[in-house]
């Protein structure tokens, strides 16, 4: 971990969740003082031909009338450029979650292992194996009450944890889950996946590819590495974890655990006792980041460094630093991000707040032979970079466990077999992404970013399988087009 | 993380840090830190350390290479081999091949 981060107990390779509410308000103070910079420049320009003499007291005249025009107008071009940087990062997190979700619904499709039942989690000990619709519909409602119950309690042994400072603890915890990730959920992955393509392997090889595989990603995701391949395995293990989800929960039960998993994030986000809420502004107070295996940031994220310098070497894994960020898209934009600053109208301005932190759920998507650790948590947020320089840029990020929910949601889907239904899921899950980012420009404030998206998602799930596709197929049959 | 953010000193203990690691028969990690690192030791413009940068790239690169030829080979060999080997070639699959030798 980063030498220059903070204190002792940052020893963690893994930031820790980072507050956001106070953030905002030094944003818009960057985004004014950069639109400040705008209109002195011009300011400048203009006074630049009048004669010398008079000219100070012109100035000073242009210059105090100008400042009051300039505040209003600083206004505007604060609001103006908070929302086209947003825009710009709304787009950087389309890909990622689109890719996770085609990776789940490739798999879904090919894989048929993913879509059979046959052992289920011990988190749900209703099987739904009745005819009677009522007695589904209870024990579906059951079990996502004990998977939400076991959710909640992650989340708050999380808090406790973060609270009490044993950083170590929650460090272990998190390697933990990743190695579990990266190296079990792996290789069950690719035995099912040369299975279903019965391709022959043997033991070497195949141990040789774990190997490389997994501790790669582990380097990557818990300490340093290429932006590009973090994202990469980030999107990976959260494709696992709703894999694991989709083939180990009964299916009513999958739809009830989406609807009560929204709800859960928006009371444990907006409500002032939510656990959530009280995790992100304790690690605000603290001025920590977050951890890096729960966050997927579009742009490299570096330590907050005491010395306020931006030396992002020293830091904590990967994203989740609450440090200087890097826009430019993630890549390597830095120079052009730094001087892109002034000039590009995207602006430092964009979205300060933070989102949500997830629960700490990840619960045990686990095997029942298996005795998982629940692995942490995931993180939506959007972070904001404090740079030494004034040229501040702003990533995204996003929290894994929305990435895996909203898989989840898009795959299951897609198990059904019917293309329509697949593909409405997923237009309503960006849409409502969309919807929340927006609400994020526009509050500035820690926002859930599960219940917009998979609302949208079940409404249309259901509207297009019981409605649209029976009317899409009578109107096929009858051969009427519309 | 974001190499041009970095400092020459650190860049350079980055990437002698995944040339040692690669020694624990992980070619991949050489293959990402010739590729990483490609960059800053071939297209920038010489600083100080880029000459050891430069021979890390190079040694990691020629790690990586010669492990995917060792492993490509193994592969292939297994692959075409696997029916003739009999009892070995059993013991050695993880996966056997369903509907066919």
């Amino acid at each position: 971990m980063s030498d220059t981060c903070s204190d002792t107990e940052a020893t963690e390779h893994t930031a820790l969740m980072d507050g956001h509410i106070a953030e905002a308000r030094p944003d818009r103070e960057i985004a004014e003082r950069i639109a400040r910079k705008r209109k002195t420049k011009s300011e400048t320009q203009r006074n630049y031909g009048s004669v010398s003499a008079s000219q100070s007291s012109r100035s000073s005249a242009v210059g105090r009338s100008g400042q009051n025009r300039r505040a209003a107008s600083g206004e505007h071009q604060v609001e103006e450029l908070e929302l086209k940087y947003g825009a710009r990062h709304v787009i950087k997190l389309f890909v990622p979650v689109t890719l996770c979700m085609i990776v789940v619904v490739a798999t879904i499709s090919s894989i048929s292992f993913y879509s059979v039942k046959d052992v289920y989690l011990a988190y749900t000990p209703f099987h739904e194996e009745t005819p009677y619709a009522l007695t589904k519909v209870w024990n579906a409602l059951a079990n996502s009450m004990i998977l939400l119950s076991v959710i909640a309690l992650m989340t708050v042994l999380l808090i406790v944890l973060y609270k009490k400072r044993c950083y170590k603890v929650i460090h272990g915890w998190l390697i933990l889950s990743s190695l579990m990730l990266l190296f079990l959920f792996s290789y069950l992955y690719i035995e099912e996946a040369l299975r279903a393509y019965n391709i022959p392997m043997d033991y070497i090889t195949l141990a040789f590819v774990m190997w490389n595989f997994g501790v790669m990603g582990m380097i990557v995701i818990h300490w340093k590495g290429p932006l590009r391949l973090q994202q990469a395995y980030l999107i990976f293990i959260a494709a696992l974890m709703a894999l694991v989800f989709i083939k180990y929960m009964p299916e009513w039960t999958t739809w009830a655990v989406l609807a009560v998993i929204s709800v859960w994030d928006l009371i444990a986000v907006l409500t002032p006792k939510g656990p959530l809420r009280i995790l992100v502004e304790t690690a605000q107070e603290r001025n920590e980041s977050i951890f890096p295996a729960l966050i997927y940031s579009s742009t490299v994220m570096y330590c907050l460094a005491a010395t306020g310098t931006g030396e992002g070497s020293e830091d904590n894994g990967a994203s989740g630093e609450s440090a200087a960020e890097r826009a430019g898209a993630g890549e390597g934009g830095s120079g052009a991000g730094g001087s892109g600053a002034d000039g590009a109208g995207g602006g430092e301005a964009g979205f300060d707040a933070a989102w949500r932190a997830r629960a700490s759920e990840q619960a045990a998507p686990r095997r029942l032979r298996v005795d998982g650790t629940a692995p942490a948590h995931y993180v939506t947020r959007v972070e904001r970079a404090h740079t030494h320089s004034d040229h501040e840029e702003k990533g995204v990020k996003l929290g894994l466990g929305d990435f895996i929910f909203y898989s989840v949601l898009v795959g299951k889907a897609s198990s059904y077999g019917d293309w329509n239904t697949t593909l409405a899921c997923f237009v309503a899950i960006l849409i409502g992404l969309c919807l929340t980012l927006l609400l994020l420009a526009i509050f500035k404030k820690a926002l859930p970013a599960l219940p917009i998206s998979i609302t949208f998602g079940l409404i249309f799930y259901f509207a297009t399988r019981y409605v649209v596709k029976p009317f899409a197929d009578a109107l096929a049959a009858d051969q009427v087009f519309i | 993380m974001d190499l041009n953010r970095m400092s020459n000193t650190k860049k350079l203990q980055l990437c002698r840090w995944y040339f040692k690691v690669g020694f624990v028969l992980l070619p991949f990690v050489w293959a990402v830190n010739s590729i990483w690192f490609f960059r800053e030791a071939f297209i920038k413009p010489p600083f100080d350390e880029q000459k050891q940068i430069k021979k890390y790239v190079i040694m990691s690169g020629a790690g990586a290479l010669t492990w995917a030829i060792v492993l490509i080979s193994w592969a292939v060999a297994f692959q075409l081999q696997r029916v003739s080997w009999g009892a070995t070639g059993d013991a050695l699959s993880f996966i056997v091949p369903l509907g066919r030798a």
